[in-house]
């Protein structure tokens, strides 16, 4: 067995481990109404069993990075798949923190998904080890990006605890104008999640089941010697074709459903890489995402987050909105360091000026101000309880439109982080 | 009407005050029982106090965080309108007015008219980023200097009313005897009431385990002031003092001779003047590599390589003399020699070279061609011949060369030779070469260094009778000097980069200060046998709750930390 394979192995015996440790966070908390025990004490037991469970995986995790830092000889944080483990690491080394300052199992029952759904998400991704371009040889690959991803795993815990904090106020069987438009809010983010999970269905699912399709585009590319000559560049989907390339010829495509070609055309403003693809993939995510929605609210016949309200009882949301805050006030300096200042220097060095508004640096900054305007509204605004759990929801969507969506739709200097 | 703003305990409070800044008594509703607003300890900010003038307008709206939080939203959404299509300044040479309607259509084109092809450099933007500056300076001054008095002159002996109103109190009797009074003439003389001589005890035990928690402990008789971490309330200011730094450094960059930004071409072997500065920078070799197919695992698309190296290896010239535009060559000192590569640039005295892009141009730099007799096959020797600025005469064994023409591109109009251009693509010179057995006065000869062109133009044809006696040309590709790639390097000057980062780095200091750390005071009072505590934190109540009920539990009171919220939140303003 060689260290490329005990480095695989080693993420997915994590990714097992955080499955076992949400459950045992579950039981910590749905068994409390157990018969013949003390609620406190089951909570507390169980609670530390689950927590060392996943510290375990997190250890697995740190395995599986230091061996592929081995094997690669450089940093693994340098394409997708890498940089979202090392995400989803990140988020379960904050929540680890964040549970030893508060010690709430609850928290481990929405910390812990984040992570995994990260990770279920990054091995979507082509998992080769690449070798670095030469603007990414630098000591700053490893400085930048771990501390902007650390920076983000605190802003995913503010993200959960947000969330559970409203999941834990609102008024499920409210009928005003107010509470039918928190319980929407809830079941849209609810709904997003969902379509997260449909994605990797939708990605293993088709994978498994060895479905293909290939188009074939005319590209015209300007040599080193400056000729210009055009050239066919071929695209795989591993999904069936809704959206085909823009401009694009199909070369050969399994049928599906009876489904023999593609139905629409990728509109040409879509300027990623391989727009055409992404945007197939986001069709099948949002299919699937809400299929999935649609069946767990047909067996529920309530909303969903009415479905999950009994499992918060017990929590205060006084310390819900504590956590959420605590959690983005941790992240925010990390995050000021590593995605702006430590990005700044390094852009100083390889490009030759610190701030030249890609859409990627654009978007930190965007961030940055979000959280800014978080914070200013909490302490000198008094924005507390939902207002401000509104905002930690929202504010993950941008952290996460600025790592994936931005590669999505936008092509720029950091593009190379896509596949 | 004259707002009466004098407090019970005597002190004369500036209007807009909502807490008397000695005893803390609430000089609004004073006997409510909603939780206390302690913003900046409930002085007066300036934007409160006097009648407005309209500089004064000016400052008070500024001095809102409602008005700072609304410009970073729509900073925030300006932002993203610049990031949906690609920005002008992403691209080195195209024409704006027809690029974006070619490429993305008509929202292409609208999306050019309305400026937003240039967000970051319209006057909107830049407008928003000086308010936001000026909110951050005007926001700082309204609150730092208040809030720095306040902290100050903190009374011990805070009113009762201040105290249980705060977000975490406790109140309770304390098992001391009642109302002993203490017979020490020196302490009622200092004003005091006689006073519980077990309570003062208690209290200065309390000051003992408050100290070992690291609070910095006042007392006064039975009342106790313990603050710990006030340093974390400047932490803002300095944050935003770092931003105004930064802010500013970026202002500056308009200085002249603070901000340059070049994209140059420099062929392999050729120094090139860097305009606007006395440098010249030598490409001496540029180089590429690629990784190997098995370095690169599973590549998508067969045509693509995936690059490893750039490389420059260069040479900084300072130009000591001739520098202008003098017919003579400037004469150059090496002053540096670095190999540039994407993340390591040549740095000389704030002049940085970074590698930015490379074309393959293959061209001539020099040959050096041997004069030879083609009859007899003697050798008279050879010289070196460069394609830019080529000297006016050479001496080759008996012989003397003289330039008369050089023609750098060489070809033919209405039947004319020509050059097309100045760059050596197909050289020609032609030398008047004097010597034994030579017309006086010299006689033509015509020499192309490149073999294509000597067939395509045929040299010997035009040369004649003299090209059969005396043959130009070069032995071996070792005497060719070619330039392979021309690199593109981004030559910049940026002097308000350490500010930049002096910026930056204050600013981190105080965001940490102010983030890892929190302001806690706790202050307590014993009436009869009766506790009053109460205690205040800007930020991390929960922790704050802990510590208190840690506290009172070593003092021998057992309260559950989360019993001290007095509940409510702050109200929302």
């Amino acid at each position: 067995m060689n260290l490329d394979s005990i480095s695989s192995s080693a993420l997915l015996i994590a990714f097992l481990i955080y499955c076992l440790g949400f459950l045992l966070f579950v039981i910590s908390i749905t068994g409390k109404k157990w018969s013949n025990r003390d609620p406190h004490q089951h909570a507390k037991r169980w609670g530390t069993i689950a927590f060392i469970v996943s510290a375990a995986g997190f250890v697995c995790h740190l395995i599986f990075f230091f061996t592929r830092w081995y094997v690669a000889g450089h940093i693994p944080t340098s394409n997708m798949y890498e940089f979202m483990t090392f995400l989803a690491m990140m988020i379960i080394l904050a929540f680890l923190i964040l549970y030893g300052i508060y010690r709430s199992p609850v928290l481990g029952v929405f910390s812990v998904p984040v992570g995994i759904i990260i990770i279920a998400y990054a091995s979507v991704f082509p998992n080769e080890v690449q070798p670095l371009i030469p603007s990414l040889q630098s000591h700053w690959l490893k400085i930048h990006v771990t501390t902007a991803a650390a920076g983000e795993a605190f802003f995913a815990i503010g993200f959960a605890g947000g969330l559970m904090y409203l999941l834990r106020t609102v008024d499920f069987s409210g009928s005003s104008a107010l509470s039918r438009r928190e319980i929407l809010g809830v079941e849209f983010t609810l709904l997003v999640v969902a379509v997260i999970i449909g994605f990797v269905a939708a990605v293993f699912g088709f994978h498994a089941a060895g479905y293909k399709a290939q188009f074939s585009t005319q590209v015209v590319i300007t040599d080193k010697g400056g000729a210009q000559q055009e050239i066919t560049r071929y695209t795989d989907y591993v999904l069936p074709p809704i959206f085909k390339p823009n401009g694009g010829k199909l070369e050969s495509m399994t049928p599906f459903l009876g489904m023999k070609e593609p139905l629409f055309e990728t509109p040409s403003w879509m300027n990623g890489n391989n727009a055409g693809r992404q945007l197939n993939t986001v069709v099948w995510s949002v299919l699937f995402g809400s299929v999935l929605y649609g069946l767990l609210r047909l067996i529920a016949r309530k909303p969903l987050g009415a479905v999950i309200q009994p499992l918060l009882k017990g929590m205060d949301a006084e310390d819900l909105d504590e956590i959420s805050y605590r959690a983005i006030a941790i992240g925010y300096p990390i995050y000021t360091l590593g995605a702006l200042v430590f990005a700044m220097i390094w852009a100083a060095e390889a490009w030759g000026r610190f701030w030249g508004w890609d859409p990627k640096e654009v978007w930190a900054l965007i961030t940055w101000l979000f959280y800014a305007a978080y914070l200013h509204l909490r302490l000198s605004r008094g924005w507390l309880g939902k207002k401000s759990a509104w905002l930690a929801v929202i504010g993950f969507v941008v952290v996460m439109f600025t790592l994936v969506g931005v590669n999505l739709i936008i092509s720029g200097l950091h593009s190379y982080a896509g596949v | 009407m004259v707002e009466n703003t004098k407090c019970e305990c005597g002190h004369q409070n500036s209007i807009g005050t909502v807490l008397c800044e000695s005893c803390g008594k609430p000089l609004f509703d004073e006997h409510g029982t909603s939780l206390l607003e302690m913003r900046y300890d409930g002085v007066a900010r300036r934007s409160q106090k006097a009648n407005p003038t309209w500089i004064g307008r000016i400052w008070n709206f500024f001095s809102s965080v409602k008005v700072a939080v609304y410009l970073i939203v729509i900073t925030l959404i300006g932002a993203t309108l610049g990031t949906i299509y690609p920005q002008e300044n992403t691209f080195i040479n195209i024409d704006p007015s027809t690029y974006y309607k070619e490429t993305y259509g008509w929202t292409g084109h609208l999306y050019y008219l309305l400026g937003l092809s240039r967000t970051y450099e319209s006057w909107w933007f830049r407008a928003l980023l000086f308010m936001i500056g000026t909110s951050l300076v005007i926001c700082s001054l309204d609150r730092v200097l208040p809030l720095y008095r306040a902290l100050s002159n903190q009374q011990v002996r805070k009113h009762p009313q201040f105290i249980l109103r705060q977000k975490v109190t406790y109140t309770g009797d304390l098992p001391i005897a009642a109302n002993r009074p203490r017979q020490d003439p020196a302490f009622t003389a200092n004003g005091h009431t006689a006073e519980n001589e077990a309570a003062v005890q208690w209290v200065n035990e309390m000051a003992g385990i408050l100290r070992k928690k690291r609070y910095r402990v006042r007392t006064d008789g039975t009342a106790l002031l313990a603050e710990k971490h006030r340093f974390s309330r400047w932490g803002p200011y300095i944050n935003h003092i770092g931003l105004i730094v930064f802010l500013l450094a970026v202002l500056a960059r308009g200085i002249p001779g603070w901000h340059m930004d070049q994209y140059l071409g420099f062929p392999e072997g050729k120094p090139v003047k860097i305009p606007g500065t006395p440098y010249y920078l030598e490409n001496e070799k540029f180089s590429v590599e690629f990784y190997s197919p098995e370095e690169v695992p599973k590549l998508k698309n067969k045509d693509q390589v995936v690059p490893k190296k750039y490389e420059t290896q260069a040479v900084l010239y300072e130009c000591v003399e001739h520098c202008g535009a003098s017919v003579e060559e400037p004469v150059l000192k090496e002053v540096a020699r670095h190999n540039i590569l994407v993340n390591e640039p040549l740095n000389y005295k704030g002049l940085m070279a970074y590698q930015f892009d490379y074309r393959v141009t293959p061209q001539l730099v020099s040959v050096r061609p041997t004069l030879k007799n083609k009859q007899t096959g003697e050798v008279y020797g050879s010289f070196e011949l460069k394609m830019n600025h080529p000297q006016e005469t050479y001496t080759v064994g008996p012989y003397q060369l003289t330039l008369q023409r050089y023609y750098p591109e060489f070809g033919f109009e209405n039947g004319e030779p020509v050059t097309k251009s100045n760059e050596p693509k197909a050289p020609a010179f032609v030398f008047i070469i004097e010597g034994p057995g030579l017309r006086q006065g010299g006689e033509p000869y015509i020499y192309f260094p490149r073999e294509i062109d000597k067939v395509n133009f045929g040299q010997d044809r035009i040369n004649a009778e003299l090209g059969s006696r005396l043959e130009l040309s070069v032995d071996s590709m070792e005497d060719v000097k070619i330039s392979q790639f021309t690199s593109y390097l981004n030559i910049r000057v940026d002097k308000a980069l350490p500010y930049i980062w002096v910026g930056a780095a204050i600013f981190m200091i105080g965001l940490v200060m102010g983030i890892y750390w929190q302001h806690r005071r706790i202050w307590l009072r014993i009436d009869g046998t009766r506790l009053s505590l109460g205690a205040h934190t800007n930020k991390n109540w929960y922790g704050l709750r802990r510590e208190v009920a840690d506290v009172l539990g070593k003092a021998g009171i057992l309260v559950d930390a989360k019993s001290l919220e007095t509940g409510g939140t702050v109200r929302e303003s």
